[in-house]
């Protein structure tokens, strides 16, 4: 009697501990098909891949249908090459073959993510996985959110079906140029904006800021999050990817901004340094000896170090902009300004390595 | 024995997780904060100190070529802030701009691609 005591409690035991096992487990491994590739990862592998930007030699590649699944949702960072497109778009992967590859698809279902893995091993790359329960499990992660992209954001700016959140800065950028209807909640004041939320925290938000390196609407959509928002979205590719495929809006201005914060964009420098030089003040921030040996043609000298002593001089109709070799002086030169005379809106620098040259001429590199 | 070993192990854990997140790097392994602003931020701190009389000149005596990537890394996450003097104005420094300055020395450090270039 005793000894069958002991057996049927230890049977319960072990019934509780199966439980408890299958509960516990958030993200299940599916039994393995044949169809499947074989190097499965789970979605908390995924997660730790998943950053802003992304890592150099990562890859997280959806291979669901553009237009029908990719637009309206996918795992933040992922590149979106649909299995029925692999030939068409397998240059879009890295040129490393020892790149990490992360394929997912629709679910346990979906044969998708295999396919192109599989195609993707046959190419030569050495390090392919997928994630079989796919983007299912991404949307069931705690604290986590999809992204959306560009035409996703248009049709609920058209729609009118959810809010649009500018997470960049009010001055240097929202003010440029935003998204139509889009309201300014910069990551910075999101403490002392988030009031402007919708008071429904089922509403459809979706942040944005400057393109896939720009960590603010991530940043605050994990706040909204915490907050208790339960539909939050970020456009990733942010504003630079909206401008490429809808225009900029109106407050668009003749001196466009680029990437970095009060930088210039270099393409638009370049044609009004061709075109009208006038249009601006370009202020060339080095030391008056290096000045003397080669400067650009209608630029004016004022060295960082007296700029502050000249700042009232400084004309208040026409963009003024900042240069110097490296954009280390010519940024100290923004930023001065934005705090000695914050009334001064247009002005901005050159972020790039500049060549001056002894005829009046320059030369532009991007900042690596 | 076990419950001071565990309670050892959660504050360390703590403090492992409070330094991290203090500096977090960016993905290039940056400190990722502003380096245009921290250098300006940087200089203004010498400004405000030499107007108090602390130095004799706004100019900073400190440069981020003086020292390595490393050697920043190490004075900033440990937020020893002596040898570059007017502690009154790097205690009044919030924490981003403080990032700001880390950056900005971190990213023209005397090994960095960049050493304390066009100053």
């Amino acid at each position: 009697m005793k000894s069958n005591t002991i057996k049927l409690i230890t049977v319960l035991f072990a019934m509780m501990f199966l439980a408890v096992g299958c509960v516990g487990s958030k993200d299940p491994k599916p039994a393995k098909a044949e169809w499947m590739y074989d190097e499965l990862v789970d979605v908390a592998f995924v997660k730790q891949h998943v950053t802003v930007p992304m890592e150099e030699n990562v890859m997280i590649i959806d291979s669901r249908p553009y237009k029908a699944k990719y637009v309206k949702g996918h795992i933040p960072g992922a590149v979106s090459i649909p299995w029925t497109k692999f030939d068409e778009k397998k240059d879009l992967l890295p040129k490393n073959k020892d790149a990490l590859l992360i394929f997912y698809c629709g679910g346990v279902e979906c044969k998708l993510s295999h396919k192109s893995a599989k195609k993707a091993k046959s190419m030569g790359y050495t390090n392919v996985k997928v994630l079989p329960t796919g983007f299912p499990s991404w949307k069931k992660q705690k604290g986590e959110y999809p992204s959306v992209s560009a035409e996703y954001v248009a049709k609920v700016v058209a729609d009118n079906t959810g809010m649009i959140v500018d997470s960049r800065p009010l001055e240097t950028k929202y003010n440029k140029g935003h998204i139509p209807s889009a309201i300014s909640i910069p990551f910075s004041k999101f403490e002392t904006l988030k009031g402007k939320l919708p008071r429904d925290p089922a509403t459809p938000v979706i942040f944005y800021c400057g393109g896939l390196h720009c960590r603010l609407s991530h940043k605050s959509a994990r706040e909204s999050i915490k907050m208790g928002y339960t539909n939050v979205k970020v456009f990733s590719e942010g504003y630079p990817a909206w401008k490429k495929l809808y225009g900029a809006s109106a407050q668009a201005m003749a001196v466009k901004a680029g990437e970095v914060e009060g930088s210039i964009d270099l393409a638009r420098f370049n044609e009004i340094m061709s075109k009208n030089p006038s249009s601006i003040m370009l202020v060339d921030v080095r030391d008056a000896d290096e000045f003397a040996k080669a400067a650009i043609t209608g630029s004016v000298n004022i060295p960082v170090d007296k700029l502050e002593a000249k700042a009232k001089e400084l004309p208040k109709d026409k963009p003024i902009v900042f240069i110097c070799p490296t954009g280390a002086r010519s940024g100290e030169a923004f930023y001065m300004l934005q705090d000695v005379m914050p009334s001064l809106k247009d002005v901005f620098y050159v972020e790039a390595e500049v060549t001056f040259n002894k005829d009046g001429s320059y030369k532009l590199k991007k900042t690596e | 024995m076990f419950r001071k070993t565990l309670i050892g192990l959660t504050a360390l854990l703590f403090v492992m997780v409070s330094v991290s997140f203090s500096f977090a790097a960016d993905a290039s392994g940056g400190p990722g904060g502003n380096d245009r602003k921290g250098k300006y931020t940087y200089r203004k701190v010498y400004k405000a100190c030499a107007g108090r009389g602390e130095v004799s000149s706004p100019k900073p005596v400190v440069s981020p070529a003086d020292k390595t990537m490393a050697e920043w890394k190490t004075i900033f996450e440990s937020r020893n802030f002596e040898a570059f003097g007017c502690l009154e104005e790097w205690g009044n420094l919030s924490d981003k701009d403080i990032l700001d300055i880390y950056t900005y020395f971190y990213n023209h450090g005397s090994d960095s691609p960049s050493p304390a270039q066009c100053q």
